[in-house]
């Protein structure tokens, strides 16, 4: 007789993006794990094509309402391979400074919102905040601290309108730029009492054997440049990317599933850039994560929500930095003229690596566009986290384990479709 | 912020999903420059922000909750919502959430009135459909009765 049971939940909390999760049990025997999302980048990438360059960054940051700055960057940097533009200097460390912007509020977001109460036993941040309203109260306060620097530097808090390739449309000066430093300070101390409060959690045991890919800089914690390596031995050039990774169509879904060619599965993340980058972060950082119980490196992905929080402290610090050696530019973009040709560009979006490539019509306008978004690429990691979650939780009611699968899905901070919000979970079993 | 806000949350990529940011466009130059139009992708940290010290704040947004396309609700945000209503926008902690959040924390408007229009598939485009391009140009002229009751108070 087979053992046949159904769960079906409708909706996904907490986890943006449209998809799907299904899950077959017969027997207790996994018979399958399909994880879909469904993904505008398609879209835009066909909407772009005739369109004038200098429109990229606007577009696709409307890709994802939460990471609108990796979008940007990603674009203007494909842009500036292009036509050979060297944007250096303060307007360099401007864009940094933006990005740790994007970083802080993404990942406050991820850490207080939406990932905590999974590891405090409740539905959802609001329910959390029931109970612990000054937690909840700190981690909107350091959101809002990387939403002032957004605000600040992109122009606008959400959507910012304020970047171009070659640089920005105008500049802050040193006294607006300082006019964020108090909040800052206060952030820096919130971000490492976020590494004590989220490193005190129960975390089950899951240690992967993950490939970690992400950017690596010789002298920086990665976000807008360097190679990408692999903690298997990958070094390459951003413009190699379509040689070594490689977006298959899989039948049961709209998205492409990404991979490295010949190999499977790879990993991208606050987990990857930290195994591939650790001594890059700032002592202290690095002080504050081997407080927190941390190794060098993090296999289990439920500790992901730790590592976001060394990377908030880091991003805090950099900001800092970025503050107190900024002078203002002289001009606010580096001058250049479009001609024909091929870019590739790869930022660190909160959730991972964000790869760009655009070929350019000799009048400007954009002959083709690949965005290849950081979900995309952990699509089948998380599949076999899925399974992995799976195979230790069989014996726990369906609720129960629909739950846990959902945590497993969030340790990824998925953004599923960076668009609506609605997910299909279904567990099938018989 | 201001005294007054009107909020389009939505995503102008997202074809119907652009409703609440197309009701903000429609009414630009209306209302009294005190009111401030305020574009959102819905992000909840963003809503109670605007609205934390509003007297009246007036949030448009996209909805799908099984009614025909182009439908509209208006919802006093203070009251509750009804279960099947859920935000349709591009972000993961919607309106809803955002409101839910708010009562938590203490940093909710004196007065929230949410206007729901239903919309089909959110799918990828620069377009709305037409029975949803006639309900913005409906809400439009509902939200400007709004601000008109509350400036005559």
């Amino acid at each position: 007789m087979t053992n046949a049971r159904e769960i079906s939940v409708e909706y996904l909390a907490r986890v943006e993006g449209e998809g799907s999760m299904r899950v077959k049990v017969v027997d207790d025997q996994i018979e399958d794990v399909e994880f879909s999302i469904f993904e505008p980048p398609r879209f835009f990438e066909a909407f772009m094509r005739g369109r004038p360059h200098t429109e990229a960054p606007d577009i696709t940051a409307r890709i994802c309402g939460i990471c609108p700055v990796a979008y940007q960057m990603s674009a203007v940097h494909a842009m500036e391979d292009a036509f050979g533009v060297t944007v250096g200097g303060s307007l360099r460390e401007l864009r940094r400074l933006l990005y740790c912007g994007e970083w802080i509020e993404s990942h406050a977001l991820h850490i207080y919102l939406l990932h905590a109460p999974d590891f405090l036993g409740y539905e959802s941040g609001v329910h959390m905040a029931a109970d612990h309203r000054e937690v909840v109260e700190q981690g909107l306060r350091l959101k809002k601290a990387g939403n002032s620097i957004v605000a600040l530097v992109g122009g606008r808090e959400i959507h910012p309108i304020n970047v171009r390739v070659g640089g920005f449309y105008r500049t802050p000066t040193k006294r607006e730029l300082e006019s964020l430093v108090p909040e800052l300070e206060w952030a820096k101390d919130a971000a490492v009492a976020t590494i004590r409060f989220v490193s005190g959690f129960n975390f089950p045991e899951a240690d992967m054997d993950f490939e970690f890919v992400s950017l690596s800089h010789a002298d920086e914690y990665p976000f807008n440049e360097g190679r990408i390596v692999s903690s298997k031995g990958l070094d390459l050039a951003i413009s190699e990317y379509n040689n070594y990774f490689v977006e298959q169509h899989v039948e049961r879904s709209n998205a492409l599933h990404s991979q490295i060619r010949e190999r499977g599965a790879y990993h991208v993340g606050p987990l990857a850039r930290y195994a591939n980058n650790f001594e890059k972060l700032t002592p202290f950082a690095q002080e504050m994560a081997f407080d927190a119980g941390l190794g060098t490196m993090v296999a289990n992905p439920f500790k992901s929500i730790v590592v976001r929080a060394v990377e908030v402290l880091y991003a805090v610090e950099e900001s800092l930095r970025i503050i107190d050696g900024y002078e203002q530019p002289p001009e606010p973009y580096v001058a250049y003229r479009a001609v024909e040709g091929e870019g590739h560009g790869a930022t660190e979006a909160p959730r991972g690596l964000l790869y760009h490539r655009y070929r350019i019509h000799d009048d400007g306008r954009i002959a083709d566009a690949q965005i290849v978004p950081p979900t995309a690429q952990n699509q089948l990691t998380i599949e076999s986290d899925l399974r992995f979650v799976l195979e230790r939780h069989l014996h726990l009611p369906d609720d129960e384990l629909s739950w846990v699968l959902e945590q497993s899905i969030r340790n990824y901070d998925p953004c599923i479709s960076c668009a609506t919000h609605f997910l299909d979970l279904t567990v099938e079993r018989g | 912020m201001a005294d007054v806000v009107v909020i389009g949350v939505g995503n102008r990529m997202m074809g119907d999903d652009a409703a609440g940011p197309v009701v903000i466009d429609r009414l630009a130059g209306r209302p009294p420059e005190s009111v401030a139009l305020v574009e959102s992708v819905g992000d909840a940290t963003h809503l109670l922000d605007t609205w934390r010290d509003a007297r009246l704040a007036v949030v448009v947004d996209a909805v799908v909750s099984g009614g025909v396309p182009g439908s509209i609700h208006r919802i006093d945000g203070k009251g509750g919502f009804p279960s099947s209503w859920r935000s349709a926008s591009t972000h993961l902690i919607g309106v809803v959430e955002a409101i839910d959040l708010g009562g938590a924390v203490d940093m909710l408007p004196d007065e929230l009135v949410v206007f729901g229009i239903e919309i089909g598939k959110v799918e990828p485009g620069v377009n709305l459909s037409p029975e949803v391009d006639a309900a913005v140009d409906e809400v439009v002229e509902m939200v400007f009765a709004e601000l008109s009751v509350i400036g005559n108070r």
